[in-house]
């Protein structure tokens, strides 16, 4: 297919609508098919997802920061919807992740016996509606996108979840739907405040709109996409919906779907009141050097792996926020590889959580020991573990080394204490993850409390063994995690020119302001 | 107080020594009886009595033509050096003799029974000194190498010395097990108590057969352990044997320093427990380490049907170490009931107090050690 061809194609379009005639196949299906034969018709649908994704990539021009392929489309623009699409240097390594890791969910989907077809068709919308949030070009597709990617998700959690799913399902609506309205209003405010219905992405200038009002609006989001990165104090709701959710269900929480609250974040807290967003920026780099040390220490506490992880998933959620608030071009690169390998980074240990769950009936590190044995362990998934927990802590040559610098570097100088405070909640990574794999991991095998006989008597734990292909996503993922660590070059030149153009829109709007407006 | 060893790694209930003493005086064997014990132990004796003839030939090589050799680069060809063995042995596609040679240090350097007190007597000292002015004459490098370590070149002939009677007892102990084998297949031993009883018959017939070892320097002819010694098959080298690598043994080279620092070593010897009734089967890193090298001989070596077996649980081959270290740990509390009830000092039956004392004294000292191994295996 020539480039002119593939450039005539909607292909921004096709990344929502694949896995939407996806979900729809999954529904009408004839016959009874197993969930087997469902699963290979969604991961058919997520192959074809990837591959117009990569098609995406080809036609990406990295050296253009603003977005690219549009797709303009009226919808209602009596109301300021309309369907109007772009790709940037932002958003398109997050559509890729979102494929990806929607098809990895997927294939680590085992032993589903009740409605696999609703299933499969719950996480085609759910990849769909991600990929429309990351590429709306307009604040009302963006909350549609959004909220659509919140229904599924909470009957994924409150029908395939654990044993307290009912209360975690509702947690998780509760907030997020908090969250949405907090978002809907700022974009509406947004409106009423400028008394357009023009819901584009333009900066809003202190011209059009006074401090006060951009600081309420930016505020609004700032909770919003707060809620759902998820950042102290509003992340409750994503320890318990972790815990309760399935694997599959986790790797695309933590993987994608937090990513919308740091997109969001940048893309709208940052990209809409970049002015209200600098005069803001030293509280918010507080804030997340106390969303790291929080998230770390609370997860030193943890001993349910699963729950150790997610508090993870704070701490690290924490950086972004605070790439956003020094906002240098290396920050902001650095907060677009941050979302990139968290997202790999978390969905490996929610998988390898997952496998230790599956072969020994508990995430209790209390009661899990000695899991590395080679002859009757996890050995594979321990070493997996091994690598992902270093990579978590960024150790250098993995990715959360790159992205960890990337945001350290960028943002010393602006908040040299809040960068320091959270040099050290990452560096507490290290102490959580060392307990995790020192606990569960290290010493001889066994499946029970501490100083406590087994319960037979015996002491020839039998583990079931892991087969290849319930190890084969993990492994595709640390595979991941490792050459994005040895390669960063090309994830920064997808990134650099849109994240360096962010960073110098406050100065802009400052110089333009300086020389009577932008015009 | 030092940590036992055996502490880090049973946690499971096991018999109390009162319990094994009243089953070795009431003349029950330790092990369970039951089909699938059975076929654990004849299957795991008979690949035990395959590897141990390859270590007793090798072992009896090693003493008798690389003696006193200061690069024993091929001692473990038995005199074979062909490109094509070279392979497989650097492929480690062989037997793993180390093994041998780790249960020779153990035996040499516990030093229990007759073979260590000759080791340390005038008359071994003096045969010493022939045999070293005899290899100075015609070795020039142990010629200078003498005067600078006078006491290198005699324990080099005390290690040679074990190793050659470790040699003659395991080619004893071959034998016996695939005898035993043999035995099953035709019918003859179907029970646990049969196999106890067949190994103590081999055991006692073989209770008084000389061990004695001679060297060639030259054209002349040396004893090392001369036949006036007096050293026999079971009170010099079995119980020694049985003490060292079943009940004490060393921790493996890769972990000494690791135990130390934990203060996992006893300072006194009599007391270590890193033997094979003590070992983990589980491979942890930890104190209790299963003899592994051994474990991959026997698997080469497994009968069939014991190998079916193992293939049906578990995980298959996956786990077949931990299956094989777990049948060994119980044929070897049968090697060691069948010692035990061998040295007996007096027949179970009898009625006299003082006998029985005597045998209760000797049940409940074993019984007291063998409490503390890994006696979790012993139930059906």
């Amino acid at each position: 297919m020539t480039s002119a061809a593939m450039t005539s194609l909607p292909l921004l379009s096709l990344l929502i609508a694949v896995p939407l005639l996806g979900a729809l196949l999954m529904l009408v299906w004839p016959g009874s098919p197993t969930p087997n034969r469902l699963r290979g018709g969604a991961i058919a649908t997520l192959a074809l997802q990837l591959l117009v994704s990569v098609l995406v990539l080809l036609l990406f021009d990295p050296d253009q920061a603003g977005l690219q392929l549009q797709e303009r489309q009226a919808w209602l623009p009596g109301i300021g919807l309309n369907y109007w699409l772009g790709v940037d240097g932002l958003s398109l390594p997050l559509v890729l992740i979102n494929g990806a890791l929607t098809l990895v969910s997927v294939v680590c989907t085992r032993e589903l016996s009740r409605r696999p077809r609703l299933y499969f068709c719950l996480l085609l919308v759910i990849s769909a509606a991600v990929n429309g949030a990351f590429l709306a070009d307009n604040l009302l597709l963006f909350f549609l996108f959004y909220e659509l990617e919140l229904i599924p998700l909470w009957l994924l959690i409150s029908i395939w979840g654990g044993s307290n799913r009912a209360y975690a399902a509702t947690k998780f609506l509760i907030f997020t739907a908090v969250s949405g309205m907090l978002i809907l209003g700022a974009f509406l405010g947004l409106a009423l405040f400028t008394g357009t219905v023009d819901f584009s992405l333009t900066p809003v200038t202190s011209e059009r709109l006074a401090m006060g009002s951009q600081l309420l609006l930016l505020g609004a989001l700032l909770v919003g996409f707060g809620i759902k990165m998820p950042l102290v104090p509003f992340h409750t709701w994503l320890p318990d919906a972790h815990t309760q959710a399935s694997t599959p269900v986790s790797v695309l929480l933590a993987g994608v779907l937090l990513k919308l609250g740091t997109y969001g974040l940048l893309r709208f807290g940052l990209g809409l009141f970049p002015e209200a967003w600098a005069q803001l920026a030293p509280a918010l780099a507080i804030w997340a050097a106390v969303s790291v040390l929080f998230g770390s220490l609370a997860a030193i506490a943890q001993r349910d792996m699963k729950r150790m992880v997610a508090y993870s998933s704070v701490g690290h959620m924490g950086t972004i926020l605070l790439a956003g608030a020094a906002a240098s071009p290396v920050a902001l690169l650095g907060a677009e590889f941050q979302m990139v390998s968290h997202g790999l980074i978390s969905a490996l240990l929610f998988l390898l959580v997952g496998i230790v769950y599956r072969k020994t009936g508990t995430r209790d590190l209390d009661v899990l020991h000695g899991l590395l044995n080679p002859q009757r362990g996890l050995p594979l998934t321990g070493s997996l573990m091994v690598l992902a927990v270093m990579a978590s802590a960024g150790l250098p040559g993995m990715a959360g080394f790159i992205s960890e610098f990337l945001v350290f570097q960028g943002s010393i100088q602006a908040f040299p204490l809040a960068t320091l405070l959270s040099i050290v909640g990452s560096g507490l990574t290290a102490v959580y993850f060392l307990l995790l794999v020192n606990r569960a991991f290290f010493g001889r095998l066994a499946i029970t409390p501490h100083n406590d006989p087994p319960r037979d008597g015996r002491l020839d734990v039998q583990l079931p063994s892991v087969a290849p292909r319930e190890t084969l996503p993990a492994l595709a993922l640390a595979v991941a995690v490792v050459a994005l660590g040895l390669l960063p070059a090309p994830l920064g030149r997808i990134s650099e020119a849109t994240t360096t153009a962010m960073a110098q829109l406050p100065l802009l709007l400052a110089a333009g302001n300086s020389a009577g407006g932008l015009g | 107080m030092p940590v036992n060893p055996a502490d880090l790694v049973r946690s499971g209930p096991m018999p109390p020594a009162e319990a094994l003493a009243a089953t070795l005086l009431a003349g029950e064997t330790l092990l369970q009886d039951s089909p699938q014990h059975l076929l654990e132990v004849v299957g795991v004796l008979e690949s035990y009595g395959e590897v141990l003839d390859a270590y007793s030939i090798n072992l009896i090589y090693q003493a008798e033509e690389q003696f006193l050799n200061p690069f024993p680069f091929f001692k473990y060809f038995d005199g074979d050096l062909n490109p094509a063995r070279l392979w497989r042995h650097l492929n480690h596609d062989r037997i793993n003799f180390e093994y041998a040679e780790y249960c020779m240090k153990a035996m040499l350097w516990h030093g229990t029974g007759g073979l260590d007190a000759y080791l340390d007597s005038p008359a071994f000292a003096a045969g010493c000194a022939a045999i070293i002015a005899a290899k100075r004459r015609r070795d020039p490098l142990l010629a200078m190498l003498h005067p600078l370590a006078p006491s290198f070149l005699p324990e080099q002939i005390r290690t040679a010395a074990t190793v050659h009677a470790l040699g003659q007892f395991w080619r004893v102990m071959s034998d016996l097990f695939l005898d035993l084998a043999r035995a099953e297949r035709r019918g003859e031993v179907s029970s646990i108590p049969a196999v106890v009883a067949f190994i103590k018959q081999g055991l006692v017939a073989a209770v008084a057969n000389p061990i004695h070892y001679a060297v060639k320097v030259a054209d002349e002819r040396f004893w090392v352990l001369p036949p006036e010694a007096g050293l026999t098959f079971l009170v010099d080298v079995a119980l020694p044997y049985v003490e060292a690598v079943f009940l004490r043994g060393t921790p493996f080279f890769g972990t000494v320093s690791f135990n130390a620092q934990a203060e996992q070593i006893s300072p006194d010897q009599g007391s270590f427990a890193y033997g094979a009734l003590y070992a983990d089967p589980l491979p942890t890193m930890g104190a209790g380490i299963p003899p592994s090298l051994l474990m991959q001989d026997m698997y080469r070596h497994l009968p069939e049907p014991l190998h079916r077996w193992y293939r049906q649980g578990g995980r298959g081959e996956g786990d077949v170490h931990v299956k094989i270290c777990r049948s060994f740990q119980k044929a070897m509390f049968c090697v060691t009931n069948a010692t035990i009830a061998g040295t007996m000092p007096h027949p179970l039956d009898s009625r006299d107090p003082q006998q029985q004392a005597a045998n209760r004294a000797h049940a409940l000292a074993w019984a007291e050690r063998l409490s503390r191994g890994r006696t979790d295996c012993l139930e059906a």
